[in-house]
């Protein structure tokens, strides 16, 4: 069942050309829950392409704050004639290689995440695919090989919440996981994986020969859109791998192995010192994890609910506002 | 976005490094700009550790205080980071009959100055007596540090022409450290005599480190900004070079033995144009006779003419929304020429530049490491 977008003022609903205006003119303003955005840029490609993935996102009006302010533009110079390419801007410096003029989308998506990952340092940073469901977080840390985006779009496909496919935002002042909701990176055999488990999956433009193959992106559904402030308290960890034949197959994860993968597939664990620390430790503490083993994306996603209903879930103190005052610098110190 | 020509006021938060309570007037929309053009700048770690104190954070708006935390940890983690190389270092090193000498950050560092709190450290700085460069090298890479591996042609520039050696990295240490045995190149047109600096040193809070003197330290940091190829968005320098000058300039003597050393050293004209841009911009209390001495000697009316308009154009801070203006792309053309010009002559420049126009690097961005 596909949910309906009720929203009358979605990219949706407003279509390209007046996504491309306003990317031209003051900029798109999209809330992703731990942080706003705004995307300039001339290109026609990015509208299209934004339109296609972000489509039911509900642009900002005139917002008095953004977090991050990127542009999409045309690289100038003689070989822009022979290749046409286009660069990514953050605050008018330019970090990244151009990519092709027609990749906006990827080249945007992929310099978000460094952003997040490099200055949201007020939150610990997992490298995670994150999900919600009766008001608990399921984090699947970004093993290698171990297809979370996949089993992260097959779940948000599936009435789970998605908070993230790349980050695990664990906000430890309020105990809970916050949504940093964009489109799911879908890569080579993953794509068609997700078009044949949901025909109906709302799947942008693919592109072709970027660094990680071909990429598609996997729009969020409405309701994750609109349920984008609503954080989620730790609930369970999951260690996916992807294996060719395999029964389905969920076994126990010491708390040990847990921490490792939480904490050495973090952006900022080290950035955050004791904290970081002390919020993996007690994440681990409060999840219970599991590895899963699986081959069919149906049979694991059904098992997996199967599982969460199954827990108990243990205590975790009740959530604070999510923005509680000013937060306390001085407690950092600065030198070493 | 539109070409920036400069009409905007790009300096006036910088007050706010001196003087937090500039901050409580600020509207949300002059955080967001400030933040933006900051951490451009890589200034915003230290403007979130002079904002810190509770009397001031409580008129900071809360989306600003975030990001001003967040970075202030990032900074915290580098400086840790950095600290953690320089107490290490020394038993990589070995017991060394030479002076071990930290320099720029590490220094600051070292001296547990004002300007060091928050500031976000790019690499290792240190320097060892020339002839005993090798030897540095050596037991640094039987400890585990690693050159990069660079071509023919670079490891030949970097030993014969360059003041410092290829950087170098280890495993255990996310920094890279930086080997120099001068602080400008042997073959540029204003020869530092090395010697002159290592005869002056002064303890540092490591008994293993030492630094340059106040004034050698001022003077390596003109000449590091002045006689740098890429000026832009360098104005992190220049408020370090304030931040020098207001925490030394206090000393009795310090400004007359400025001028003298700067004499001794051949930097005249850096410390000129510091001491132009430091006073013009940042307020640096520079005293006024001193500044015109060092101004007729340095910087002579016909080469302040030229020199003065190419220098603002370059490290006047950009608009977070602009690109660079055509005349800032213009002036950091020429200036990069004669950068070059000064640095090699032209014998080694043009074989130097062909070489590296065929080997132009394509750098591979990658996320912000996963797990480091």
């Amino acid at each position: 069942m596909r949910e309906t977008d009720h929203s009358a003022s979605s990219l949706l609903r407003q279509g390209p050309e007046s996504i491309q205006r306003q990317l031209a003119q003051d900029g798109l303003h999209l809330d992703l829950g731990l942080v706003r955005l705004r995307i300039r840029s001339s290109e026609a490609s990015v509208a299209r392409q934004l339109f296609e993935v972000y489509r039911h996102y509900v642009p900002l009006q005139d917002p008095c704050w953004c977090d991050l302010q990127v542009s999409l533009i045309r690289a100038q110079g003689l070989r822009s004639w022979l290749r046409p390419q286009v660069r990514f801007f953050a605050d008018g410096a330019m970090n990244f290689d151009a990519f092709p003029a027609d990749h906006g989308l990827p080249l945007l998506e992929w310099g978000v995440n460094w952003l997040i990952g490099r200055r949201m340092n007020d939150v610990l940073l997992l490298h995670a695919g994150t999900l919600e469901r009766d008001g608990r977080a399921l984090v699947m840390p970004a093993l290698p090989g171990s297809g979370k985006s996949t089993l992260t779009a097959a779940l948000s496909l599936r009435g789970w919440r998605l908070l993230s496919d790349e980050f695990g935002a664990f906000d430890p002042q309020a105990g809970a996981f916050r949504a940093v909701l964009k489109p799911v990176a879908l890569k080579n055999e993953s794509i068609g994986v997700i078009r044949s488990f949901d025909p109906g999956a709302e799947l942008g433009p693919s592109f072709d020969k970027t660094r990680k193959g071909t990429v598609a992106h996997l729009a969020p559904s409405p309701s994750s859109v609109a349920r984008v402030h609503e954080g989620a308290r730790p609930g369970m960890l999951v260690l996916p791998r992807w294996q060719a034949g395999s029964p389905t197959l969920f076994e126990p994860v010491p708390p040990t192995a847990a921490f490792t993968s939480l904490a050495f597939n973090a952006f900022n664990y080290a950035v955050l010192g004791a904290e970081g620390f002390q919020a993996v430790t007690a994440l681990v503490r409060a999840m219970p994890a599991w590895r899963l083993v699986y081959s069919d994306l149906e049979d694991a996603t059904s098992k997996l609910l199967g599982l969460w209903q199954q827990q108990a879930w243990r205590p975790w103190p009740p959530l604070r506002p999510q923005e509680p005052g000013l937060p306390a610098l001085a407690e950092l110190g600065t030198s070493a | 976005m539109t070409r920036d020509d400069g009409a905007s006021m790009q300096l006036d938060w910088l007050q706010s490094l001196r003087d937090p309570a500039a901050v409580q007037g600020w509207s949300l929309a002059q955080w967001e700009r400030v933040i933006r053009l900051a951490r451009r700048l890589r200034l915003l770690g230290r403007l979130a550790s002079v904002v810190q104190a509770p009397e001031v954070l409580m008129h900071v708006p809360p989306e600003a205080a975030r990001h001003l935390r967040a970075e202030l940890r990032y900074a915290a983690w580098r400086s840790g980071a950095l600290a953690w190389a320089l107490e290490r270092l020394p038993a990589m090193l070995g017991d060394v009959p030479y002076p071990l000498v930290l320099l720029k950050g590490a220094a600051y560092m070292g001296q547990d100055l004002p300007i060091g709190r928050g500031r976000l450290p790019s690499d290792v700085d240190i320097l060892v007596p020339r002839e005993h460069l090798a030897d540095a090298q050596a037991r640094l890479q039987r400890a585990g540090w690693e050159e990069t591996p660079l071509d023919a042609h670079d490891q030949r520039y970097y030993r014969e022409w360059g003041h410092e050696l290829p950087p170098m990295r280890h495993p255990l240490h996310g920094l890279e450290l930086d080997l120099h045995h001068n602080i400008l190149p042997p073959v540029a047109r204003t020869h530092v005599d090395a010697a002159l600096l290592l005869a002056r040193l002064q303890p540092s809070r490591w008994p293993a480190w030492q630094v340059l003197c106040p004034v050698d330290q001022v003077l390596h940091s003109a000449a590091h900004l002045f006689h740098d190829s890429e000026l832009r968005d360098r104005l992190r320098d220049l408020v370090d070079l304030d931040g020098l000058l207001r925490h030394f300039g206090a000393a009795p003597g310090f400004w007359d033995e400025l001028a003298e050393r700067a004499l001794a050293l051949g930097l005249q004209e850096s410390l000129a144009l510091a001491l132009h841009f430091s006073a013009r911009w940042l307020a640096t209390p520079v005293p006024p006779a001193l500044a015109r001495s060092v101004a007729a000697r340095g910087l002579p009316r016909w080469k302040a003419a030229w020199l003065l308009p190419l220098f603002e154009a370059v490290l006047w801070p950009t608009d977070p929304d602009r690109l660079p203006s055509r005349r800032q792309t213009l002036a950091a053309n020429v200036l990069l020429v004669r950068h070059h010009l000064g640095r090699m002559p032209l014998t080694l420049l043009l074989p130097h530049l062909w070489h590296k126009m065929r080997t132009r690097p394509v750098s591979d961005p990658a996320m912000p490491a996963a797990g480091v």
